[in-house]
């Protein structure tokens, strides 16, 4: 749920990456702070195991400024992808405002990904909240493997799939080289915040 | 209708905000990066990134495999074949552990397959640049080999009932030809490094029977079924899973502050 304080004119949103494990969820928060650094001048939260999966999340918040005199702020959260740490992902959904569901392109990962969209809809429900309402964008991500020979699920099988019945915005992404990544988050940012502009009026 | 146009003004100042502070302004670092194509390693690279966390007998083998298949194209390169005893053997530690395999070990798969796909592609790369990637490669492997029976040490260590000696390790099965060559080359110098103390055989020696098993943690325990479980109980679930993940990065630290002091 979105902290809005009318009195302050602040509004502060939680957007969370959800995905199956090395999908490339944290590598999207890694590519916007480092290429944007300067710009955001926040610092990335990341806790990360031994073997460089995260452990808890990662957090990116993201200060966008004054627009009609709210001061908006957002916050980029991560979840765990490893099956093992559902009840984790469960806790950093609380209060979600919006989501990027960061499904992995490479072939071998179809059912995953699948798995993973029917845990992020259980785990919304848990809430009480709905993944038809909520402010949902797909990210396809490794697409740029597609160059190298790797076998990728078509995205025509991604949409089936995934977005056949949520018919929300996708995009064919990298979050290793960068395209599309910050198309991806400018989306679900303003998704958000026209989901929210019904309380600020 | 006021409203509406409030709010696409709102949005439009939304955007408009967004556009100026994520401008891409400088063209992407477009490194000038030559795709796999038919080459031998594309098979490999396919098979190494569909290993997930939850590692199977089926990726472990398929990536065995195709080990062995580009070791066979690369059979007249030593460097090159010793990135792949390399990957073969921290892969069969991995598959003998699956899981429960000390993190660092998909690390050092996938920093070995990097420097590999690096000296295989690189057009021009010297021979002694080739070398020297590899030597820093069999260094990590070293290491890990280290952090792997440390591990094993300080799980010997709980007071338990003493067991019958684990049978005696045979070497690795590894055919003579498949070992490096001894000579001069620094490359060469590093035979022993690679199947004779291979991390697998200390494993083997860990599932040896008499063995007490390793205690599982709650983290790495079965997933639980949260559907049925009240908030509170699945909170409860999460801070075991954080708790058990905290005590397992502490020892590995523990272990490498060990083997810090121990280089000093």
């Amino acid at each position: 749920m979105a902290i809005i304080n009318l009195k302050k004119k602040q509004v502060q949103a939680k957007i969370v990456y959800y995905g199956p494990g090395r999908g490339g969820k944290t590598t999207n928060l890694e590519y916007i702070y480092k290429k944007f650094r300067t710009r955001i001048q926040t610092e990335m939260v990341t806790i990360k195991t031994h073997g460089d999966r995260t452990l808890f999340f990662d957090f990116l918040p993201i200060d966008i400024g004054k627009i009609k005199g709210y001061d908006i702020r957002i916050q980029l959260y991560t979840v765990p992808g490893q099956v093992k740490y559902e009840s984790t992902r469960r806790l950093v959904l609380r209060g979600v405002d919006g989501i990027v569901f960061v499904a992995d392109s490479l072939a071998v990962r179809r059912k995953e990904n699948v798995l993973s969209l029917k845990s992020l809809a259980d785990n919304l429900a848990s809430y009480k909240k709905s993944i038809l309402d909520i402010p949902l964008v797909f990210q396809y991500n490794k697409r740029d493997l597609l160059d190298e020979g790797i076998p990728l699920l078509p995205v025509e099988w991604l949409e089936k799939d995934l977005n056949s019945k949520l018919k929300v915005p996708y995009f064919e992404a990298s979050a290793l080289k960068g395209p599309n990544v910050v198309q991806t988050m400018k989306k679900i940012i303003i998704l958000t915040i026209d989901s929210l502009r019904k309380d600020l009026t | 209708m006021a409203q509406q146009r409030e709010q696409d003004d709102f949005r439009s100042q939304v955007e408009d905000r967004l556009d100026h502070l994520f401008q891409e302004d400088s063209p992407e670092e477009t490194e000038e990066y030559v795709g796999l194509g038919e080459h031998p390693l594309k098979n490999l690279k396919a098979v190494l990134l569909s290993i997930d966390w939850e590692i199977t007998d089926s990726t472990m083998d398929s990536l065995l495999n195709e080990i062995k298949s580009v070791e066979y194209v690369y059979a007249e390169d030593k460097i090159i074949l010793t990135f792949l005893q390399l990957l073969g053997s921290v892969g069969r530690y991995v598959k003998a552990n699956k899981g429960k395999a000390h993190p660092e070990a998909t690390r050092v798969i996938n920093s070995v397959y990097e420097a590999l796909e690096k000296a295989a592609l690189t057009e021009g790369i010297s021979r002694a640049e080739k070398e020297k990637m590899l030597l820093a490669e069999v260094a990590k492997f070293k290491k890990l080999k280290e952090l792997v029976m440390l591990r094993k040490a300080e799980k010997k260590e709980p007071a338990v009932p003493p067991v019958k000696p684990p049978p005696e390790v045979s070497p690795a099965p590894v055919p003579e030809e498949k070992r490096i060559p001894a000579a001069e080359t620094p490359v060469q110098v590093q035979r022993e490094m690679v199947v004779e103390e291979a991390p697998v055989r200390e494993e083997k020696e860990t599932a040896a029977p008499g063995t007490p098993a390793r205690e599982e943690t709650p983290a790495e325990a079965r997933p639980v079924d949260f559907r049925g479980m009240a908030p509170h109980e699945a909170f409860a679930y999460a801070l075991e899973e954080i708790k058990s993940m905290i005590l397992a990065e502490f020892r590995a630290l523990r272990a490498e502050i060990k083997l810090w002091r121990e280089s000093k």
